[in-house]
């Protein structure tokens, strides 16, 4: 039996190391981050940057971009592991693929939270905008994460699948900054793209979590309001959902004898 | 136990506007434990998918894997344990990834424990000459080298079994036979089971106990290297007389006569030793100088093509 701890150690050190080797790339796709938000700000305020609003847009944006880690990086994970080789030696440990995969998924949210934090930091330093830390905030948020992870497993079945769904999942989190409410809350959209947006995942948790965390309103609150229950339901949904998805996919992959390509 | 126990092995891929590709047809081995294995045949004959099956990253459409007695798709934990691989493919390790963090990261992966991992990696780089550079970035190596990472990945968790797909495929002659007397001594003095696949039949022939051929996904031969050639062994003789000899209605048939400037070859199948007196003779009879009397063995390359061109007709 090899203990689960041992397995994530195994691929959050590798995805580090592999990071840092990539320390550049990653320095200018965080400022690209930073720029693209201030340029948002920008926008939104008419050509001036106003803090009205702001804390709500900044605080969407942010949970996007642990949407962008989810969706994108399942699937150039698995493409990537496929390209340099080594997805099929990950299929042979004596560990299930699914524990290795949680192990990127861990580090590839410890990662993204450290970038997030940071530019979480900066931000509030730069714009005119605060964003209270709300401890109530953390349940929301967790159920957010499920869902998108459990999203992300669903992409990770495609992708070992239909191969080519890198450019599919950049359109989504793409699609998704403009339609999950980050920019403009959805209740703002026309009513059947408002229902169509609800379902995405993210937008039910930033609505939970804008409401804790800018409105300032109590978990009984949101859960006696229903949002909150529909959020756990929702997430629980894609998770169970991208969990069958994700072992068709590995089922299919190998019965086609493709898991390896890419 | 038999370290490798094919049955009935069958897989065919289903392309879409193509037809369906029989890939393997109905092969069974078993393969004892110690013993150097060599797969061979032709490309596209069906060795990387019937390995792939082996180590459970293709489902084959019927007949089971036992490795070690652990079967592949149903125990599929244990049978991970039992064997190590290099796939075919000159990256399977990770490039990003230092010689020594490939070692770790792939023997954890494997399940070894932390106090084993650090011994084992120290002992495989230097073994296989990569203790200098065992921090370097795999992507600084040399084809030769990366490959040598690849092996020492695979053998990180001492496995008894190893399954090499065209290990020394685009290697340099230096680094091939450092990974020919690796192999050598993976059976010879740690009694694993390896089987490896090559289309380099010298080495095949050199290195493996036994060997089995498939074509179109067929099991077409499978003994041991010595009867397969002693099986196929042909009495071909190779004789040079000096002087020209014009006396083929002497000899027995089946004999050819190449006349030179001052010398005379004959050759061809002699049956026994009878027949090859009864050549001399004549050539004695004729009062020519024998100046040389070879016998050809053929070599495990010339089996393998008479076997698929038999095969194939």
């Amino acid at each position: 039996m090899i203990a689960v701890p041992l397995v994530l150690y195994n691929e959050i050190r590798k995805t580090f190391i592999i990071t840092w080797n990539y320390r550049v790339d990653l320095a200018i796709q965080f400022l690209t981050l930073v720029l693209f938000f201030v340029f948002i700000s920008f926008f939104i305020g008419s050509g001036t940057i106003k803090s009205e609003g702001l804390p709500a847009v900044l605080l969407g944006y942010l949970i996007w971009l642990y949407a962008v880690m989810a969706i994108s990086n399942m699937s150039t994970s698995l493409s990537g592991e496929a390209s340099v080789g080594t997805l099929e030696q990950i299929y042979m440990s004596p560990v299930p693929a699914w524990m290795v995969i949680v192990g990127w998924v861990v580090a590839n949210f410890l990662q993204h939270t450290v970038i997030v934090a940071l530019l979480g930091v900066i931000l509030v330093m730069i714009l005119p905008v605060t964003l209270p830390l709300e401890l109530a905030a953390l349940p929301p948020f967790v159920l957010t994460m499920i869902g998108l992870i459990g999203f992300g497993y669903a992409i990770g079945g495609l992708t070992l699948v239909y191969k080519q769904v890198s450019s599919v999942s950049s359109l989504l989190t793409n699609v998704l900054l403009f339609l999950n409410g980050s920019l403009l809350p959805v209740h703002h959209f026309p009513a059947w793209l408002e229902t169509i947006a609800v379902f995405l995942p993210t937008t039910q948790g930033i609505i939970v979590l804008r409401r804790v965390v800018v409105d300032g309103a109590s978990l009984t609150a949101v859960w006696q309001d229903g949002s909150m229950v529909f959020l756990a339901i929702q997430s629980f949904v894609f998770l169970v959902v991208g969990w069958i998805l994700f072992n068709v996919g590995e089922r299919v992959a190998k019965q086609r004898g493709t898991l390896g390509q890419y | 136990m038999n370290a490798i126990e094919l049955v009935s092995l069958t897989k065919t891929f289903h392309r879409r506007g193509s037809a369906p590709v029989r890939a393997v047809v109905d092969l069974s081995l078993s393969i004892p434990r110690g013993q150097i294995f060599g797969f061979l045949g032709p490309n596209g004959a069906g060795k990387t998918t019937t390995i792939k099956m082996m180590c459970g990253v293709v489902i084959p459409d019927a007949g089971s894997v036992k490795l070690l007695g652990h079967d592949v798709q149903r125990d599929r934990s244990a049978a991970m344990r039992q064997f190590g691989t290099v796939l075919e493919g000159a990256r399977t390790v990770y490039w990003r990834l230092s010689a020594m963090e490939n070692l770790m990261y792939f023997g954890r992966l494997k399940g070894v424990r932390d106090r084993y991992l650090k011994p084992r990696a120290d002992r495989l780089l230097k073994e296989l000459d990569l203790w200098e550079r065992r921090n370097d970035d795999v992507r600084e190596f040399s084809r030769g080298m990366q490959q040598k990472v690849a092996i020492s990945a695979a053998l990180m968790s001492d496995p008894p079994i190893v399954l090499l797909d065209e290990p020394t495929l685009g290697l340099d002659v230096e680094s091939a036979q450092t990974v020919r007397e690796w192999v050598s001594r993976l059976a010879k003095e740690e009694n694993k089971t390896v089987l490896l696949t090559t289309h380099q039949l010298a080495m095949a022939q050199e290195l493996c106990d036994r060997v089995a051929i498939i074509n179109e996904g067929r099991l077409i031969a499978d003994r041991s290297v010595d009867e397969l050639l002693s099986l196929f062994r042909r009495d071909y003789y190779t004789i040079r007389v000096g002087g020209l000899f014009n006396g083929q209605g002497s000899l027995p048939e089946g004999l050819t006569l190449e006349p030179g400037d001052s010398e005379t070859t004959i050759s061809g199948d002699i049956a026994d030793q009878d027949s090859l007196h009864q050549v001399l003779r004549c050539l004695r009879e004729e009062g020519l100088p024998i100046l040389s009397v070879q016998r050809a063995a053929p070599s495990l390359e010339h089996i393998f093509m008479d076997l698929l061109n038999e095969d194939r007709k």
